[in-house]
């Protein structure tokens, strides 16, 4: 049998799967976070501030995320000494700055999707509020955020959904992740595609229960907004 | 008549574009003043120039004796608590219900408390007629209750002055009426108002001041029945002829 294997290595690929799920975690609660921060810079009136949103921006779209990766580790390695303590298979010292170079893309990816929310929100609605005698703050945080939230979920998910897929790359800096164990035992059997389909499958999991935990939330969000659109 | 607002000399330009120009007129306690004249005239403009929604402009707005055109960010919020605005589009917040969208500034700003603000927000809910949609959604609504909601909401701040930029250019011609006898219950109150309309008999019935404007000049100005029947302004008669026929 194909997958007989599974028998002897099953739990290593539960391991992998745990450690992909939490680097996941961390990475995209990093990236919103970041993402956050980096469009309310991106958006702000002084040119120093959203010069810098936008460069790192285009410099994360701009270059391959393997690379990001790699760099980060080893910058991160050198100057945090963070203690090599046994996490999942693999060691904090590469968990950890592996997730922070995860929410590092990933907060580009968010800034824009937070920016298209924001922007997406008519200008009356700031109007009103400045009108009112709000503060552009307040006018922001209750009136123009909650709606651009809503309309921002989906594209989050999606978000959340390739970054489940790309936390694949953190292979390349020796977190054991599903691809990691999946190669591992590969190597093990000379025989790379039987774990690489588990791997997938995993992956498929993974990506489908989300999305329809996505779809879930949105109809519950869009109950109130009923008569929209 | 102790003066409310007072413009002198405003000027607004988009680079080479004027739209804008040499505008000065005051406006006296509990005075309509209407603004009317062909699209693209500037009335919108001048409109949202008074509580600088339109910034850069030269000259200067007085709001009770206050600068407005000169006001700090702190002072301008503050000034602006004072001049409810209500919009073409109406902009009532749709993440929250009627009562909220009313609440939402008077409880944020401290003006009121959340039990007293509540009070108030049913009391001019009933008095535009909506007392029965308090805990409805904005978008379950018809787009004349919109606007009489958006009428509450500014008046649940308690301004000394109401800013009308097209109340009813944007609703069907059913609900202009229901819209226009709030706006005018409002008026006999005595409340101050300024309101831009492409609404003649509206105009003519209500207002003190009206002011008609044409490529971004006060082309003429005087009483209701001044400009309606005696002007003899080409321009305000060309223009009357148009829309009144």
């Amino acid at each position: 049998m194909m997958f007989n294997f599974l028998e002897k290595y099953y739990p290593l690929f539960l391991q992998g799967t745990a450690q992909t799920i939490i680097i996941s975690l961390i990475g995209i609660a990093f990236g919103i976070l970041l993402g956050f921060i980096v469009v309310m810079m991106r958006m702000s009136r002084l040119k120093v501030l959203s010069g810098i949103a936008r460069v790192y921006i285009a410099i994360v779209r701009g270059t391959p995320a393997m690379i990001q990766v790699m760099l980060i580790y080893y910058t991160l390695a050198q100057f945090l000494d963070i203690p090599s303590i046994q996490f999942l298979g693999s060691t904090l010292d590469r968990v950890i700055p592996g997730s922070i170079a995860l929410g590092i893309n990933s907060g580009a990816y968010t800034a824009e999707i937070f920016r298209s929310g924001i922007i997406s929100i008519p200008v009356g609605q700031t109007e009103a509020g400045i009108s009112l005698g709000l503060s552009e703050q307040t006018t922001m945080k209750s009136i123009i955020l909650p709606q651009a939230v809503r309309n921002i979920l989906p594209a989050l998910g999606n978000e959340f959904i390739s970054l489940i897929k790309e936390s694949s790359v953190l292979f390349y800096i020796g977190v054991q992740e599903v691809t990691a164990q999946a190669l591992g035992i590969g190597g093990t059997l000379y025989n790379y595609v039987p774990p690489l389909i588990v791997a997938a499958v995993i992956y498929f999991i993974l990506t489908f229960l989300l999305s329809q935990l996505m779809e879930f939330i949105e109809k519950k969000m869009g109950a109130k907004y009923a008569h929209i659109n | 008549m102790e003066n409310i607002i007072e413009v002198k000399n405003l000027r607004k330009a988009y680079g080479e574009n004027v739209v804008l120009e040499d505008i000065s007129f005051t406006v006296g306690r509990s005075e309509k003043v209407v603004l009317v004249g062909p699209s693209g005239g500037g009335k919108s403009t001048l409109l949202r120039c008074l509580n600088r929604l339109e910034d850069d402009y030269s000259g200067s707005v007085l709001f009770e004796g206050a600068s407005v055109s000169g006001a700090a960010k702190e002072e301008l919020r503050k000034l602006r608590q004072k001049m409810g605005v209500v919009f073409q589009q109406f902009n009532l917040f749709p993440n929250m219900s009627v009562l909220e969208n009313i609440m939402f500034a008077p409880v944020k700003l401290k003006i009121d408390n959340q039990i007293d603000a509540k009070k108030h927000g049913l009391e001019l809910l009933d008095q535009v007629g909506l007392a029965e949609k308090a805990d409805a959604y904005p978008q379950s609504l018809s787009g004349g209750q919109q606007q009489r909601v958006a009428i509450a909401r500014a008046l649940a701040m308690r301004p000394e002055v109401m800013l009308f930029d097209e109340p009813t250019s944007a609703l069907d011609p059913e609900m202009v009426g229901e819209v226009l006898s709030v706006m005018e219950k409002l008026a006999k109150e005595g409340m101050t108002m300024i309101i831009v309309t492409h609404e003649m008999s509206f105009a003519r019935d209500v207002a003190d001041k009206v002011m008609f404007m044409d490529k971004g000049r006060i082309a003429d100005v005087g009483t209701s029945e001044y400009i309606f029947h005696e002007s003899t302004n080409p321009r305000t008669k060309e223009f009357l002829a148009k829309v009144m026929a």
